[in-house]
């Protein structure tokens, strides 16, 4: 296992980490950067809790080698908000009760912050593909459709456009 | 071809264990720092929303607002026994418990206060975290500078509750019994769903819920936790099935043991039906494991409506289908259908 040196850009800050060769991202996240806000479900790429934005694109962190986000920019769930600023995305989820157990959640909000960046307006059939790769055990998915529904018409409708607290 | 068809099924369930096992939940309620009120409970939240129910009901007796009340949940060294949450109890057992201690804090309360006073407990009433003479509102404390007090008396503002109802063992040979369980929840579904007779594939389109649950003490978490169970009830119907050969599972992961997403939602109507019934707390029922059990033979029967074939084994996967209508018609030319 040998070592090396990557550089990211971690929710919009520039980080030089020492990884090695078999590191995968998502533990270079959780246990190097300590952002534990990024969930392992099933570890093979198949219920999204690990799920953050790697280059504009929605991504495994746990199917992804750490030197292979070398040069990369990627936001996890500590760039889209935290205690004192939340995204309208998060405030949605929070009004709707789109919360249970919450394992899901920091996956399926990125997944949402993405489908709404690609599709403000998106109709249910479109929301419900936008988080498909995202498992839910708790909710039944329906709260979580109304809070990314909710979020887009409050996104929708304010002036500046995303990343303002709604009035 | 997709056929439509609809189906319906009626549950009851008895929560909490029953059946004469000793189910308790204690909980304390405590006058904390300024503004806070402290509850205890080892009640543990997986997502049910356990922790803001009890919030709201000790706000509720306390009239106070739910931001007021702090909790120490689940914590060895700080809670004692609640139970488990399982069977469906926590609202019931602890929300009882939390609701007693509630009232036990509330009556120690008016007690000091009518000490401070020099009057009378019915002379005194309670608003915002204060408690006040009714015949001189601006003569009022609140409880925390009403807790100062008491502690310089030596004592403490404080109080603990344990719920412990009784059940009855069921009569061995006949299962009866007079109380086998604390309460009962019912619930009916009726499904629409779409059967594509070409892939066997099912889309489940509506689901409407009545739920009886006595009393919605937070009705958003009561419908999350329906339209969670419902969907595992999808799940269960239509696509797990952990498949064991000698002892190994042969399906050990998502790929191979599919759980519903997004994608298998329905559309939900549900209503919910307060009758305040039991002995819970302000009448509520459980709700976990009832959301789950209807939505499997609701779909059964809307598969027979929709495609006139019964299937009996779980789950009914597209291959089940296609092999029934397939032995459906062959039966159907050999005449044996309809004799």
């Amino acid at each position: 296992m040998s070592k090396l040196n990557i550089e990211l850009t971690i929710n919009g800050k520039k980080r030089k980490v020492e990884t090695t060769t078999s590191t995968r991202l998502l533990d270079l996240i959780r246990d190097d950067l300590h952002l534990t806000g990024t969930k392992e479900g099933c570890g093979k790429g198949e219920c999204g809790a690990c799920t953050v934005i790697m280059n504009g694109e929605l991504a495994a962190s746990c199917l992804i080698l750490a030197p292979q986000a070398d040069g990369a920019a990627i936001t996890t769930i500590e760039g889209i908000g935290d205690d004192k600023y939340l995204d309208p995305i998060q405030e949605a989820f929070i009004e709707t009760g789109a919360v249970q157990c919450g394992f899901c959640t920091p996956g399926m909000i990125l997944a949402a912050k993405k489908l709404l960046e690609e599709n403000p307006h998106p109709d249910e059939e479109e929301i419900k593909r936008g988080i498909s790769g995202n498992l839910c055990r708790c909710t039944g998915y329906q709260k979580i459709i109304d809070a990314i529904k909710l979020a887009a018409n409050r996104l929708s409708s304010s002036d500046s456009g995303r990343g303002k607290k709604d009035a | 071809m997709k056929k439509r068809g609809r189906g319906i099924a009626t549950i009851m369930f008895g929560f909490g264990y029953g059946e004469g096992f000793p189910d308790h939940s204690i909980a304390s309620a405590e006058i904390e720092e300024e503004g806070k009120i402290l509850i205890r409970t080892a009640a543990a939240d997986v997502g049910q929303g356990i922790l803001t129910t009890i919030s709201q009901i000790s706000a509720e007796v306390l009239k106070v607002k739910p931001e007021a009340i702090q909790i120490i949940p689940g914590d060895t060294h700080l809670t004692k026994n609640s139970g488990s949450s399982s069977a469906t109890r926590q609202t019931f057992f602890t929300g009882n418990a939390v609701k007693e201690a509630s009232e036990g804090l509330l009556s120690n309360i008016y007690h000091y206060a009518s000490i401070e006073f020099r009057s009378n407990h019915v002379e005194l009433g309670i608003k915002g975290g204060y408690i006040f003479r009714k015949d001189n509102p601006n003569n009022q404390l609140s409880y925390w500078e009403l807790a100062e007090r008491v502690k310089a008396r030596g004592d403490n503002l404080k109080a603990e509750s344990s719920f412990f109802p009784h059940t009855d063992k069921p009569d061995p040979e006949t299962g009866q019994g007079e109380k086998l369980y604390v309460a009962y929840t019912f619930v009916t579904q009726i499904i629409d769903l779409e059967v594509n007779t070409d892939t066997g594939i099912v889309e489940v389109l509506k689901v409407y819920t009545a739920a009886d649950i006595g009393k919605a003490i937070n009705p958003k978490n009561v419908e999350g936790q329906i339209e969670g169970g419902t969907v595992q009830g999808i799940g269960m119907a239509l696509m797990e099935e952990q498949i064991i050969k000698e002892g190994i599972t042969l399906n050990p992961d998502l790929t191979g043991y599919l759980i519903p997403t997004s994608m298998d939602t329905p559309h939900f109507i549900t209503r919910l039906i307060e009758n305040e019934d039991s002995e819970g707390p302000y009448g509520a029922k459980g709700i976990g494991e009832p959301a789950t059990i209807a939505t499997a033979p609701a779909i059964a029967n809307a598969i027979y409506d929709a495609i006139g074939v019964r299937i009996y084994d779980l789950p009914i996967t597209p291959e089940k289908i296609l092999k029934a209508l397939k032995e459906k018609v062959k039966f159907t030319s050999e005449g044996w259908l309809g004799l």
